[in-house]
């Protein structure tokens, strides 16, 4: 499930155009982007799809680095979410700092927390560490309804005050195409950070910690900063959200969400981080907007990674992958080795 | 802490949460893993009897039968159709595995929402008696049938476990899955029949526990929650444990919000959850093997 797939295919690219590792998958994410914000055009509820697949790519993002490179499932990614939703929502009502500030403090805070929570259930993995951080996303959303003065209760907190950069307010078309950039670069920064050294030796880790321990690295360290980096991700996307949203509340980032960024990378392939952000953008569609089946769309994503793990374990582009590689050996009239 | 009313209504919530942690227990005593999916389990069971009673004018024990019957099903297709083959190809990596469990949590949900719609329906209580009152306690018949219930099938599956051939057959499975293969032990069907009996359990739980707040698609995930954090505060060394456990987090749940107001059982959950992982993440009752 968790084997790289996609590497041969980053790597043939840039022996192709460029040797820069990554680049593959960054052009066939930008025009896919390019494609989707072509479809999008000026209509608005498309426009909220979009930016809803692009919180929800953040967010698996954000899984991706301590889920599927240090082999970790933390749950408490709808707490990172909201801190960057609250931090939007905050900025705006309580201080008369510029807007943008909240995609600093933001990812901070989530990151902070996350080092924290890391710290506390470090001896955790599994079952046990799925479980407290369930329970922590459940706790974060009683607190937020608990602390009317600071969150709003569970109204919530709305009348954001529109982004201004240096004098520039971005229009809400703006917007969407600004997060569709921003997940196209963390995507390919997260690709890169993969095929680095830094990134075998997580994912080395994942496989063997005593081997890795041993060799010199603080392996709980290393776990730390996965779990900061991956919350940082997440609080971005929250606060995209919030910000084309126009409000938050405790509702806005339930467990369910967390359940989905789980099946994404799963659905898109799990060998890359554009796994994750082709998962995000077909849980979106078939989610929320397929209208035939209104109520049971999300029932059929639930099917749908059930029979994609049984079925084809290395996900949509894990197979578009197998499907290139089989084209290229017939076209070359090779023995076909995929 | 003296309103006895109180204390009942902690017993009776201790012995919902024993009943799901008897559940897991079950299943980590036969394959040795957490199924997450006992929560929704239960969901189904109390949803699905609620459901077939209001929709269709179905008297409650056929339909509380018919619930029990899905439910079972559903938890026999977890092991046929997910665990298995998931363990089979990752050979036994717990990630992979607790992924599976989770899909299989959020799918049940799904379903259940899909099938039964998504408001919360009331429970369908069995007992139709009068409320029993003793001293300045009222006992609701269901409440009576919960506990009841909870304390015969933790009675039946300790003589089970200990005194038959399938349960011994379940332990020695569980124990260690190579082994038992190699002695040519029917591994494949002691775990079915462990997922089987869990999802029995379960379903039960839920029905019984139903008219209490109701229940609704989304009921199974803190169910799912609080059955584990039973089962890992009572530890697995003994049968009886898990109803320890639920016991105590029955406590938790009624005296917490009475005392400290409404989502402070979220909070002690958690603080319970951090404290046993970090200090005692083997459970106070702990099986002990001679060295």
């Amino acid at each position: 499930m968790t084997t790289q797939t996609s590497q041969p295919a980053a790597v043939a690219a840039g022996r192709d155009i460029r040797r820069v590792p990554g680049i593959g998958g960054l052009a066939l994410g930008c025009a896919a982007a390019v494609l989707i914000l072509l479809w999008v055009g000026s209509d608005g509820y498309k426009q909220t799809l979009v930016t809803s697949a692009a919180t929800y790519a953040l967010i698996a993002l954000g899984m991706y680095v301590p889920y599927l490179m240090a082999g970790s499932l933390s749950m408490a990614y709808s707490a990172y979410a909201g801190i960057g939703g609250y931090a939007v929502g905050l900025v705006s009502a309580k201080t008369g700092l510029p807007l943008a500030v909240a995609w600093l403090v933001g990812p901070i805070v989530a990151a902070l927390l996350a080092v924290l929570l890391g710290l506390v259930t470090r001896r955790l993995s599994g079952f046990f560490l799925a479980a407290v951080t369930l329970l922590f996303g459940m706790a974060f959303t009683a607190f937020l309804i608990d602390a009317e003065a600071l969150s709003g209760g569970s109204g919530g907190l709305g009348n954001l005050r529109p982004l201004n950069l240096f004098g520039w307010t971005p229009s809400h078309y703006q917007m969407v195409l600004g997060s569709a950039v921003v997940v196209c670069v963390i995507a390919f920064l997260l690709d890169r950070l993969r095929l680095s050294p830094w990134g075998v030796i997580v994912r080395t880790m994942r496989d063997a910690p005593r081997a890795v321990e041993a060799a010199g690295v603080r392996v709980p360290v290393l776990n730390l900063v996965a779990l900061a980096l991956g919350a940082a991700i997440a609080a971005v996307g929250g606060g995209l959200f919030t910000y084309s949203a126009g409000s938050i509340t405790p509702d806005t980032f339930t467990l369910n969400i967390v359940f989905l960024a789980i099946f994404m990378p799963l659905i898109g392939g799990a060998g890359t981080p554009w796994g994750a952000v082709a998962g995000a953008v077909i849980a979106v569609e078939l989610t929320l907007n397929f209208p035939a089946i209104e109520t049971s769309g999300t029932l059929l994503l639930a099917l749908g990674v059930l029979v994609i793990m049984l079925v084809a374990p290395r996900g949509v582009v894990g197979y578009a992958d197998k499907l290139r590689t089989r084209g290229w050996a017939l076209l070359r009239k090779e023995p076909d080795r995929g | 802490m003296t309103d006895l009313q109180l204390w009942l209504s902690a017993v009776e919530m201790g012995c919902f949460f024993g009943m799901l942690a008897l559940a897991y227990y079950l299943i980590h005593v036969g394959a040795g893993f957490f199924n997450f999916a006992i929560g929704p389990y239960a969901m189904m069971g109390g949803l699905c009897t609620s459901w077939l009673v209001i929709t269709y004018d179905l008297g409650v024990w056929p339909a509380a039968a018919t619930a029990v019957a899905v439910t079972i099903g559903l938890a026999a297709l977890t092991e046929l159709g997910v665990v298995r083959p998931v363990q089979k190809r990752s050979g036994g990596g717990e990630l992979p595995a607790l992924v599976a469990v989770a899909a299989v949590l959020f799918a049940i949900q799904q379903l259940a929402g899909y099938v039964f719609g998504y408001p919360t329906l009331p429970g369908q209580s069995l007992a139709t008696f009068d409320p029993v009152t003793v001293g300045e306690v009222t006992v609701q018949p269901s409440s009576l049938l919960m506990i009841g219930v909870a304390l015969l099938s933790f009675a039946l599956s300790a003589v089970w476990i200990r005194s038959t051939r399938t349960g011994r057959l379940l332990r020695a499975v569980g124990d260690s899955n190579r082994a038992a293969a190699l002695l040519g032990l029917p591994v494949n069907r002691i775990r079915l029949i462990a997922f089987v009996l869990a999802g029995f359990v379960a379903a039960l739980a839920g029905i019984l526990f139903a008219p209490k707040a109701g229940v609704n698609s989304l009921s199974g995930l803190a169910w799912s929650l609080s059955g584990f954090l039973a089962v890992v505060v009572g530890g697995t060394g003994s049968v009886w444990a898990p109803l320890f456990g639920g016991m105590l987090l029955g406590l938790v749940e009624v005296f917490l919000p009475y005392y400290f107001g409404g989502q402070a059982h979220v909070y002690g959950m958690l603080f319970i959850a951090l404290l046993f992982f970090a200090f005692k993440p083997q459970g106070l009752f702990v099986r002990t093997v001679r060295a």
